[in-house]
């Protein structure tokens, strides 16, 4: 009989990331990256100014 | 339009000191306790680990007075019954295999690692005037007034200091972080058959040398099916082997609607719902780079600029295997670099070239400003009209890459591609496997409870879910969650 492991949260990372293996006979055999959080930068920085972007994107390094 | 050569080294230099502090931070603070044991170091003989740090490099830290000093600072650690950050620690797993030595070489190594990460991260707080979220960058060059005459400028004295620190670092690189990675990689060598997973490799060239950014330090480009003699190199920004071959799904990931679009047409509209195993799960969309996954970061980094004939990175690899074939009395080739230990490996061997680099760098800015030219930003112009843009970089994790439609002098339309994305991203619209997926598949796990194999692989590509967004989980939630099915 398999087993499910979810890691939520995986530590020792930026972010906040979720982790699911499906395990069979001591070996993985299926898994899932879930990013578990949104960013919305993109949204930020619709209609503004091309020349301020860096300054808002240095914020969000990852997903 | 251009920028000029001072801007270009300047901003190479912040690059290249930011990934040299972040691949040393990454192997001894987030990836090493996941192989070394540090209860088990408290064990040790601390003249024999003297002996043993001596035997395997001149490191001049490698004393025995330095090294009693950590483990007694550790045993009063646990012997005080509050283990702080250590606390969750898998100690005595199972898979845990080095000697009490090696875990108090490592274990020492961790605490000296400190104190460089933040001389090498010196470099980037003084060109970019703060680290994380440097100040100085314009579109158009850099915000760092050059002038011979002034004190408040960009200065000798703080060039000849940025020097020394890059050195100071330089050393630590190459006396001690090549050589414990080599150990992990020899101790655990079972590793290299672990942990591949997605082995079609994209990497960036970066570090432009000239004002169009056409000519660049180090190269980068495509690896297909891990074969390193069809790489294919990118060549320029402009080059459209790059531009036109990179697209995001959104099959699984929670946003509104199911498409493969490029960067330039892409959307960012949230549409959250349950966690579905066949379904959307996952915050990260799915980048394909010629309609498939592709793995990003220093291995994919090393592998390209070693196809390439890029010097530094082959004397650094080839030192990297050598020293672990020394070590685990086997001839260790570039094929290992495939898996878990592999992407350890080449972080260090980046690390080694990006210490070259940066090197180099110093020295070209100090030539150029010595020629005369003190020029640090030209002005951007933007034309009338809808204009699209994107700009490439290899951040430490990877290739990350930004797309731009400006209309009328606003954006119209922003897309950040970003390293994490390529590597964490969920099954793409043919339900292919994302790279930490497919990495993970085949790794053993001895104990469910403690899936601490799990963790080896998922560190070794040093995921940055979102650097700049610090939240802190003080209510001790469950972290593994075992149910059977």
């Amino acid at each position: 009989m398999g087993k499910r492991i979810t890691i939520d949260p995986v530590t020792r990372i930026e972010g906040h990331l979720r982790i699911d293996c499906q395990v069979d006979g001591g070996k993985v055999t299926n898994a899932w990256s879930s990013g578990q959080m949104w960013r919305g930068i993109e949204v930020i920085l619709k209609d503004r100014d091309p020349r301020d972007a860096w300054i808002f994107t240095q914020r969000f390094c990852g997903v | 339009m251009e920028v000029p050569k001072n801007a270009q080294y300047i901003r190479n230099m912040i690059m290249g000191a930011h990934a040299t502090h972040d691949h040393i931070v990454h192997f001894y603070h987030l990836a090493a306790l996941d192989w070394v044991d540090i209860v088990s170091a408290l064990k040790a003989d601390a003249k024999k680990t003297a002996s043993l740090g001596q035997s395997l490099s001149p490191w001049p830290r490698n004393t025995y007075q330095e090294i009693k000093g950590v483990q007694d600072k550790l045993k009063a650690l646990v012997e005080s019954g509050q283990l702080g950050i250590y606390g969750s620690g898998y100690w005595g797993h199972p898979a845990m295999k080095l000697a009490p030595e090696v875990n108090l070489l490592a274990a020492t190594h961790y605490i000296q690692a400190l104190e460089y990460q933040r001389e090498i991260n010196k470099v980037v707080a003084i060109l970019g005037s703060k680290t994380p979220h440097i100040q100085n960058v314009a579109v158009g060059g850099v915000a760092n007034p050059i002038n011979p005459d002034s004190q408040s400028t960009l200065t000798l004295e703080r060039l000849y200091y940025i020097k020394t620190l890059i050195e100071k670092v330089g050393a630590f690189v190459e006396q001690v972080l090549l050589v414990d990675t080599a150990a992990v990689g020899a101790f655990y060598a079972d590793w290299t058959a672990y942990g591949a997973g997605v082995t079609n490799y994209l990497s960036a060239p970066d570090m432009p040398m000239d004002e169009k950014g056409t000519v660049f330090a180090l190269p980068g480009g495509y690896i297909p099916n891990g074969d390193v003699t069809k790489f294919q190199p990118i060549k320029s920004y402009q080059d459209p082997f790059f531009r036109d071959n990179v697209k995001e799904s959104i099959k699984h990931s929670w946003y509104d609607g199911d498409w493969d679009r490029h960067p330039w047409e892409g959307e960012t509209v949230p549409n959250y719902s349950d966690f579905k195993d066949d379904g959307k799960y996952s915050w990260v969309k799915s980048p394909t780079f010629m309609g498939k996954p592709a793995q990003v970061g220093p291995l994919a980094n090393v592998l390209c600029m070693y196809a390439a004939g890029h010097k530094p990175t082959q004397k650094y690899t080839n030192q990297m295997l050598a020293t672990v074939s020394s070590l685990a009395g086997a001839k260790v080739g570039i094929s290992a670099l495939h898996s878990t230990v592999g992407r350890i490996a080449a972080r260090s061997v980046r690390c080694a070239v990006l210490y070259d680099t940066l090197k180099g760098q110093w020295q070209s800015l100090m030539d150029n400003i010595a020629s005369g030219d003190m020029t640090t930003f030209n002005p951007p112009t933007f034309p009338a009209g809808e204009q699209r843009g994107y700009g490439f970089h290899e951040a430490p994790r990877g290739i990350l890459s930004h797309w731009i439609v400006i209309d009328s002098g606003k954006i119209k339309n922003y897309q950040a591609v970003v390293p994490s994305t390529w590597n964490a991203g969920p099954r793409n619209s043919s339900d292919a496997l994302g790279p930490y997926e497919a990495a993970l598949i085949g790794n053993p796990v001895s104990n469910p409870e403690k899936p601490l194999e799990v963790l080896r692989t998922v560190h070794s590509f040093d995921p940055c879910l979102a650097c700049a967004i610090h939240m802190v989980d003080t209510e001790e939630n469950e972290i593994v969650r075992v149910k059977a099915v």
